[in-house]
């Protein structure tokens, strides 16, 4: 693949009337990498995406993309950008073609290609069957492929795609992200801001946004990897008293909560494992299960993020 | 700036527009309505006004007066007072619009032709009842006298055949029966043909309240051709419009149209460009469409009913304000509208009006374009 940086981002700041969404981003995104954006709410995110997109004014710093400076071309970077808002953002009163034939003439596709390519796309999103339907009536994951498929229609070289999968069911969310792992392979540059860390999981690169700030910036197996020692499963009846019995023994780094389950990090995992067991029986919890796993993205995101917090 | 972008935008509003029933409503029904209600209430003529009688001369010359004052139905009798605090009282509480004092002495100096003895008091805070009554009055006076004096010159043997002063014979052109309502409804008809400028003035916010204006702001459509194909289909609208509102005003209310149609309807066009754009202005000022709505009212209606001369002649306005009247489409419109109604001229007066309305179209599309920013922040 291209590795001729595709967009350059340097020191980009933007400050809203009380605060600075975006503080001092530096990246560097290749052609053809698809890039996780991830972090909690309001973290800077959308501010980025939408920066990049030219849809707000950057308030220092800079930024390239396809060699076009930002700041002053930002209207000659939109025929090469594909950008996807959070919201949903395409006409409610029109039907499912005339949105895709609607953004496919303001994107200026021939009209030779326009009817092939609706209906090309409308089968890869999964519309085929409802290109008479108002926008207003699909459903929300039907809307978000609907969304992708205008983002799409002038075949752009980059993908700026603001939490496409948000408040989609799983099914769908899965198919969402075939079609861009599709688009991957055929080339497209991706940056995608996600809430999901199996999302992440599925990135080339991930990097990390906490208050404005790019934090980490690694391929998803590194940042797994930072996560120091390993990680024990646990599931009790009384699952808060576990927590509060297992926090603050020796060799355990942090605990997190997933429903009613524990992940507990810990130096190692075969040293620490019966030490918890014996614990949880001496305080008479009713443990149901204990195992060493591998640990996710999931954690090892929850962990750098406690750590930014704690200053 | 693309054809095909506009063109874009444009279906887009059109089908905005016949499909979403409340925008509907607003472009194509609301300037009807309007116009029904305000024809009714603004020709409504004077008639009763309630007046109060005070009669110091208690004689039958004076009661033969009264009776020929009340005796139509412009003028009613309410009372008969006894005091000058009755009659307060009775204006006070807005019983009667007018008051009539006659003093002792009245048949006396009717006959001696010393002028006659009476005051008359009206509601100021009703002007139109009392001046009406003053002037009912006053015509009834001077039938009075002379029907009087053309006795007494009887009674000497003189004959009364060349008592009229000025023999004055009124010609009104145009509008013969000098009826309001033909004045007022083209007036009004300019006015409700420019209500589309307030749909126009949302359409901007209402995307950016939906969330769609970020999307349209991703692509490279330029700003001019984003604005034009959103005025371009509520020039359309407007026209329809156009057909639908004097057919109903002649129709309906018998105004005489003595003009060109196909006149009229270019020339609303040129207006509805003008008229449309200063909304278009508006729109790209206010972020919601809570603020467009009342900017829209501040700016386009107030001074579109008050300063285009559709009740205020243009003449009688202050200086500084003569000048702001003319940035309005409306004021070159209503002349234009009264001309083809009633008069029925042609381009030939009407192209002074038609070159400041496209001036202006051009200048406000100009401004909204510089003013509007394809960004969200």
């Amino acid at each position: 693949m291209d590795e001729k940086p595709c967009i350059v981002i340097h020191q980009l700041t933007r400050d809203f009337k009380k605060t600075r969404a975006v503080d001092g981003l530096d990246v560097s995104i290749p052609s053809g990498e698809l890039f996780g954006l991830v972090g909690p709410d309001g973290a800077g995110k959308t501010t980025t995406l939408r920066l990049l997109a030219g849809l707000l004014d950057i308030t220092e710093g800079e930024a390239e993309i396809l060699g076009f400076d930002l700041r002053t071309q930002a209207e000659a970077i939109k025929p090469h950008v594909g950008y996807m808002a959070q919201q949903f953002s395409l006409y409610a009163e029109l039907s499912v073609l005339e949105n895709l034939r609607f953004f496919a003439e303001l994107f200026d596709v021939p009209r030779a290609d326009l009817a092939q390519r609706a209906a090309r796309l409308l089968d890869f999103a999964g519309l085929s069957d409802f290109k008479e339907r108002r926008a207003a009536h699909l459903s929300g994951g039907m809307q978000k492929k609907l969304a992708l498929a205008c983002t799409l229609v002038h075949q752009p070289e980059i993908l700026l795609l603001d939490e496409p999968t948000t408040g989609v069911d799983p099914i769908s969310r899965r198919e969402f992200w075939d079609i861009l792992t599709e688009l991957h392979i055929q080339g497209v540059t991706i940056l995608v801001s996600t809430p999901y860390m199996d999302e992440a999981d599925r990135c080339s690169r991930v990097g990390l946004m906490f208050a404005g700030r790019l934090v980490r910036c690694d391929t998803p197996r590194r940042i797994r990897e930072t996560l120091e020692g390993e990680m024990i499963e646990v599931q009790a009846a009384d699952w808060q008293a576990a927590h509060k019995r297992i926090d603050g023994l020796p060799g355990v780094r942090e605990v997190q909560t997933y429903g009613e389950s524990l992940h507990i990090l810990v130096d190692d995992g075969q040293k620490r494992l019966p030490e918890i067991e014996r614990a949880l029986q001496e305080a008479n919890i009713d443990l149901r299960s204990i195992r060493v796993a591998p640990a996710r993205m999931e954690e090892a995101f929850i962990s750098l993020i406690r750590k930014m917090e704690a200053g | 700036m693309s054809v095909r972008h506009i063109w874009a935008v444009t279906r887009k509003e059109i089908n905005h527009i016949f499909r979403d029933r409340s925008t509907l409503i607003l472009v194509l029904f609301t300037p009807t309505l309007v116009l029904l209600l305000m024809a009714y209430a603004l020709t409504v003529e004077i008639k009763h006004v309630p007046l109060a009688v005070l009669d110091y001369d208690q004689s039958q010359a004076s009661r033969t007066f009264v009776r020929q004052i009340t005796a139509g139905q412009d003028v009613d009798l309410y009372a008969y007072a006894r005091d000058m605090d009755e009659i307060t009282s009775l204006l006070m509480r807005g019983q009667v619009k007018a008051a009539l004092v006659i003093s002792s002495g009245f048949a006396a100096d009717l006959q001696s032709m010393k002028g006659l003895p009476v005051q008359i008091i009206i509601d100021g805070t009703e002007p139109e009842s009392g001046n009406f009554a003053v002037q009912h009055i006053a015509q009834s006076a001077e039938q009075f006298v002379n029907t009087a004096l053309a006795g007494q010159l009887r009674s000497a043997g003189i004959s009364a055949q060349s008592l009229q002063p000025l023999d004055m014979r009124i010609q009104t052109w145009f509008n013969p029966d000098l009826k309001p309502r033909n004045d007022i409804i083209p007036g009004l008809i300019s006015m409700v043909l420019g209500f589309p400028a307030l749909s126009v003035a949302l359409t901007l916010a209402h995307e950016r309240e939906h969330g769609t204006l970020e999307q349209l702001l991703a692509t490279p459509i330029s700003r001019t051709g984003l604005l034009l194909g959103k005025i371009i289909p509520y020039i359309g609208v407007g026209l329809l419009n156009v057909i639908l509102i004097p057919a109903l005003a002649i129709a309906w209310f018998h105004i005489s149209f003595n003009g060109s149609f196909a006149l009229f309807f270019g020339l609303s066009a040129i207006f509805l460009f003008a008229v449309l754009s200063m909304g278009m202005v508006v729109g790209v000022l206010m972020r919601t469409q809570a603020a467009a709505l009342a900017l829209s009212f501040l700016v386009i209606f107030f001074p579109g009913f008050f300063m285009t001369g559709i009740f205020f002649p243009l003449a009688s306005m202050p200086e500084e304000m003569r000048l702001e009247s003319l940035s309005l489409p409306g004021t070159h419109y209503a002349i234009i509208t009264r001309g083809i109604f009633l008069p029925g001229v042609g381009m030939d007066v009407l192209w002074p009006y038609a070159v400041m309305l496209a001036v202006l179209g051009v200048a406000f599309t100009a401004l909204a374009a510089l003013f509007f920013r394809k960004k969200l922040g």
